[in-house]
C-alpha cells in the first residue's frame, strides 16, 4: 500500500512535469513523500488512516495529521481498544513511530497485541467479490416479485468505503508477527513506572499528566517531528495513542466524584496536546472512559478539545443486543465532533444513524438498517406489533389477535 | 459432584472453582441482600483449592468468620485484622485503613505466608472508600492485581453507600462483577466476566447458599416466563377458523404466476425498448419545411 502511494505521487510528478503549460499544481511533495499519508480531497490537509477503513469514511477520508480523535469508551472497553490497536497497527505497517501510554496495562502489552495486518493480496479481491455478492441477491430477484416502481431503485449500499483504497484491513484473531513489530519505533508511557517528581506547586493529578505531555513534547523535539525542525532527514508521523485518560488510576477524579476537584487537570492537558500536535507531525488516538464522568459539562469540554470525537455504545449487556434492529451489530457508533481545520464549514458524515460490528477480518461501520424481512408468514404489522408487545411487555389480550369480521 | 445442576448454574460455579490468575473479583451488593456470604463461599472453595487465603477484614471480627467457615480446612486462612482498631487509635492494631498501599499490603501477605497461590480477601473495599480516595483504592487494587503477590483479589462493596461515579469506576476496573440481589427464590447473582481478549460474557443465576458454605445454583431467573406467555398469545393463529379461503392450491399458484402483472417492467420488455434501433435519427422534411439557410426569417415578413 505504501508503495502504491509512492507510485502514484510519482507518477503524478512526472505528469505534471510532462505538462507543456506554466501551470503547476500546488503540492508540497516533501510532506507526499511519507508513507501511509495521503492529501484529502476536500481540503489539501495531509491525512493518515485509521486504520479501520470505514472509520475514515466516517471521518472524512482519514485523520488529519496534527489532529486528536477522542473515541469515548464503550462501557467494557473492548471495542475501543481494538480500534486503538487498529490505529497503532496502521502505523507500524505504514512504518510510523508510535508512542503509546497506559495506566491500567503496561503499554508493552497493548503493542504485543496488535492485530495481523493482511498484507497479501487476499483484500484485493474484496472489490471483486462485492459484485458477486450484490448479484447474488439479483438470482433471487427474478423469483421474488417486487413492486414494479421500486424495481429500478439503486441498491442500499450500507457498507462505507471510499472509492480509493487508503489503510489496510487486519485479522483479529492472530497478532502481528514479532518481526513486523520490531521494526517499528515504539515510545512507551506507563505511569506506574513513571518516576514522579512531585512538585509542591501543582496538584499530584496535573503532575501525571504533566509528565505525559513533558514525554510527548521530549519525543516530538527529539526525534524531529516538529514542523519547525530543520529538514535533515526524511520526514515520518507520530501516531500517538492514549489509552483511558481520566480514568482513576491517571490519578483523576473525574469519573468518582459529581464535582471533582480536579475538573480542568484533563482539559489542559488536551489543550497543551491540542497546541502541541499543531506544530508537529503527529497524530493521536485518545480514549476516555467518559461514561464513568458524572459531569454533562465536563463530557462536553472534553469533547470540544478534541478535533475529532466519536462515541461507541456497545449492545452488551442492554437489552438491545437481541433486538431486531441490532442482532447483526455490535453496537452504535456516534459521531460527536467534526473537524472544522482551516474553515468554518466542515464536511459532516452523509448518514447518522452508524452501527458497528466486529467480525474476525474486519472492523466494520455500516449504515443501520432493518434486514429485509424474508419470511413469508410475518407480515409488516404483526412484526411492528410483535416489536411493539416486546418493548412494552404489556399485556396484551390473545383475543384480539384473532381476525374478526 | 451433581452434574445437573453444575449445568444450570455454569457461570457462577466456574467463578469459585476459577484457576484463572490475575483476577479482581467484585461482590456487589446493597443493604437489602448481603453478599458477605457469598464472599465467604468463595473463600472456602480456595481454602479446598489448598490456596492460602489473606483476609483483611474491617467488618467482620475473627470469630465470626472462623464460626462461619467451620469444617473447612482453615489452616491456611490468614486473617488480617483490622476490625477491632482500623484507624490506630489504641495501638494494638495489626492493620489499618493508612496501611491499604500495595507495599504494605505485599510485605504483610509475604511476612506471613509462603505458599505460592494466594487470595486476598477485602471485607469489605466500602470501608476503605470511607477513608481513602476513589482513585488511590483504584490504583492500589489494579497494582495488587497485575503485581504478581497475590493470584487473585476478590473484594466486598456495598454499592448504595457510594456514589454512582466511585462504584462505576471500581466495577470498571474488576475482570468479574458480581451484583447480588434478593428475589423470591434466593439470592440472584448477575455476573459479567470480561475475558482478556476483550470479549465479556453476561449471565444471570438464582442461588441459595446452604450453612456449610455450598452455592447451590437454581438456574436461570424466572423473566423469561411472561415472554413465554407472549409467544403463546402470538402463536395463535388468525386464519384458523376464516369464512373465505386465503389458500393457494399448486394449480391455482401455477396459474398465478404465469400471469403478466400490467405496468410491470419484464426484463424482455425492457430490453425491448432500449435496443430498438441503432439511435440514428431520421429526419423526413415535409412541404412547409424551411431549407433556406441563407435567409432564416424569409417566413416573415419583413
Amino acid at each position: 500500500m505504501a508503495a502504491s502511494v509512492n507510485d502514484t505521487c510519482k507518477q503524478s510528478v512526472e505528469r505534471t512535469s510532462l505538462n507543456p503549460t506554466s501551470f503547476q499544481k500546488k503540492t508540497r511533495n516533501k510532506l507526499l513523500s511519507i508513507p501511509g499519508t495521503r492529501l484529502s480531497v476536500q481540503n489539501g490537509q495531509l491525512l493518515v488512516s485509521t486504520g479501520v477503513t470505514s472509520l475514515d469514511y466516517v471521518l472524512g477520508g482519514g485523520l488529519a495529521v496534527g489532529t486528536v480523535l477522542l473515541i469515548e469508551e464503550d462501557r467494557y472497553d473492548s471495542y475501543t481498544r481494538m480500534i486503538l490497536k487498529y490505529f497503532l497497527a496502521e502505523g507500524v505497517v505504514c512504518q510510523h513511530e508510535l508512542f503509546i501510554a497506559a495506566a491500567q496495562d503496561h503499554p508493552n502489552d497493548i503493542f504485543q497485541e496488535l492485530p495481523d495486518p493482511i498484507l497479501d493480496d487476499v483484500v484485493m479481491h474484496k472489490p471483486a467479490d462485492q459484485p458477486r455478492l450484490s448479484s447474488e441477491p439479483h438470482g433471487n430477484l427474478d423469483a421474488m416479485k417486487i413492486a414494479w416502481r421500486y424495481q429500478n431503485l439503486p441498491k442500499v449500499q450500507s457498507g462505507l468505503a471510499s472509492s480509493s483504497r487508503f489503510g489496510h484491513y487486519y485479522d483479529v484473531s492472530k497478532t502481528m508477527e514479532p518481526e513486523i513489530r520490531q521494526a517499528a519505533k515504539c515510545h512507551h508511557f506507563y505511569l506506574p513506572e513513571h518516576p514522579r517528581q512531585s512538585s509542591a506547586t501543582r496538584s499530584p493529578v496535573l503532575d501525571s499528566y504533566a509528565a505525559l505531555l513533558k514525554s510527548i513534547e521530549e519525543v516530538i523535539r527529539r526525534e524531529g517531528f516538529s514542523v519547525a525542525a530543520p529538514l535533515t532527514k526524511s520526514r515520518n508521523i507520530l501516531r500517538i495513542g492514549l489509552h483511558s485518560l481520566g480514568s482513576p488510576l491517571w490519578g483523576d477524579d473525574l469519573c468518582c466524584q459529581d464535582n471533582p476537584k480536579h475538573s480542568h487537570a484533563l482539559t489542559t492537558f488536551l489543550y497543551g496536546l491540542r497546541a502541541l500536535l499543531r506544530s508537529s507531525l503527529s497524530v493521536a488516538v485518545v480514549t476516555v472512559p467518559s461514561h464513568l464522568i458524572q459531569s454533562r459539562s465536563l463530557r462536553g469540554s472534553i469533547t470540544r478539545l478534541c478535533d475529532n470525537a466519536i462515541a461507541l455504545e456497545s449492545f452488551k449487556g442492554s437489552e438491545r443486543e437481541t433486538g431486531p434492529l441490532c442482532k447483526d451489530y455490535h453496537g452504535l457508533l456516534h459521531v460527536r465532533q467534526v473537524p472544522h481545520l482551516n474553515c468554518l464549514t466542515s464536511q459532516l458524515p452523509d448518514h447518522k444513524d452508524l452501527a458497528f460490528k466486529l467480525k474476525r477480518k474486519q472492523f466494520s461501520i455500516e449504515r443501520l438498517h432493518l434486514p429485509p424481512d424474508l419470511s413469508e408468514t410475518v407480515s409488516r404489522v404483526s412484526r411492528a406489533d410483535a416489536a411493539g408487545a416486546a418493548a412494552l411487555a404489556s399485556a396484551c389480550d390473545s383475543g384480539n389477535k384473532h381476525l374478526d369480521f | 459432584m451433581l452434574i445437573s445442576f453444575s449445568i444450570c448454574s455454569t457461570m457462577l460455579h466456574d467463578l469459585l472453582q476459577g484457576t484463572d490468575t490475575g483476577g479482581l473479583f467484585i461482590i456487589q451488593d446493597s443493604g437489602s441482600c448481603s453478599g458477605r456470604r457469598l464472599l465467604w463461599s468463595f473463600i472456602k472453595a480456595a481454602l479446598n483449592r489448598t490456596e492460602a487465603v489473606h483476609v483483611l477484614s474491617f467488618e467482620v471480627s475473627e470469630d465470626e468468620l472462623k464460626d462461619g467457615l467451620k469444617g473447612s480446612p482453615i489452616e491456611r486462612l490468614h486473617f488480617h485484622n483490622a476490625y477491632s482498631d482500623p484507624l490506630a487509635w489504641t495501638g494494638s492494631a495489626t492493620f489499618t485503613v493508612d496501611q491499604f498501599c500495595v507495599e504494605k499490603v505485599t510485605k504483610l501477605i509475604k511476612q506471613t505466608s509462603q505458599v505460592k497461590t494466594a487470595i486476598l480477601a477485602i471485607d469489605s473495599l466500602s470501608w476503605i472508600l470511607r477513608h481513602i480516595s476513589p482513585s488511590a483504592v483504584c490504583k492500589t487494587l489494579q497494582q495488587l492485581k497485575n503485581g504478581g503477590c497475590v493470584a487473585n483479589v476478590i473484594g466486598l462493596l456495598h454499592s448504595d453507600m457510594h456514589s454512582r461515579g466511585t462504584v462505576g469506576s471500581l466495577c470498571h476496573l474488576a475482570t468479574s462483577l458480581i451484583t447480588v440481589k434478593a428475589v423470591l427464590r434466593g439470592d440472584q447473582a448477575m455476573i459479567t466476566k470480561r475475558l482478556k481478549s476483550g470479549k465479556v460474557l453476561q449471565g444471570e443465576e438464582v442461588f441459595t447458599i446452604k450453612d456449610d458454605l455450598t452455592v447451590i445454583g437454581q438456574g436461570k431467573p424466572s423473566r423469561s416466563e411472561p415472554q413465554e406467555q407472549m409467544c403463546i398469545s402470538n402463536m395463535a393463529d388468525p386464519t384458523a377458523n376464516l369464512t373465505f379461503n386465503l389458500r393457494l392450491s399448486e394449480s391455482q399458484r401455477e396459474a398465478k404466476e404465469k400471469l403478466a402483472l400490467p405496468f410491470v417492467f419484464s426484463k424482455e420488455k425492457k430490453a425491448a425498448l432500449l435496443h430498438t434501433g441503432s439511435g440514428r435519427i431520421v429526419y423526413e422534411p415535409d412541404a412547409n419545411d424551411d431549407y433556406d439557410q441563407e435567409d432564416p426569417d424569409d417566413d416573415l415578413d419583413v
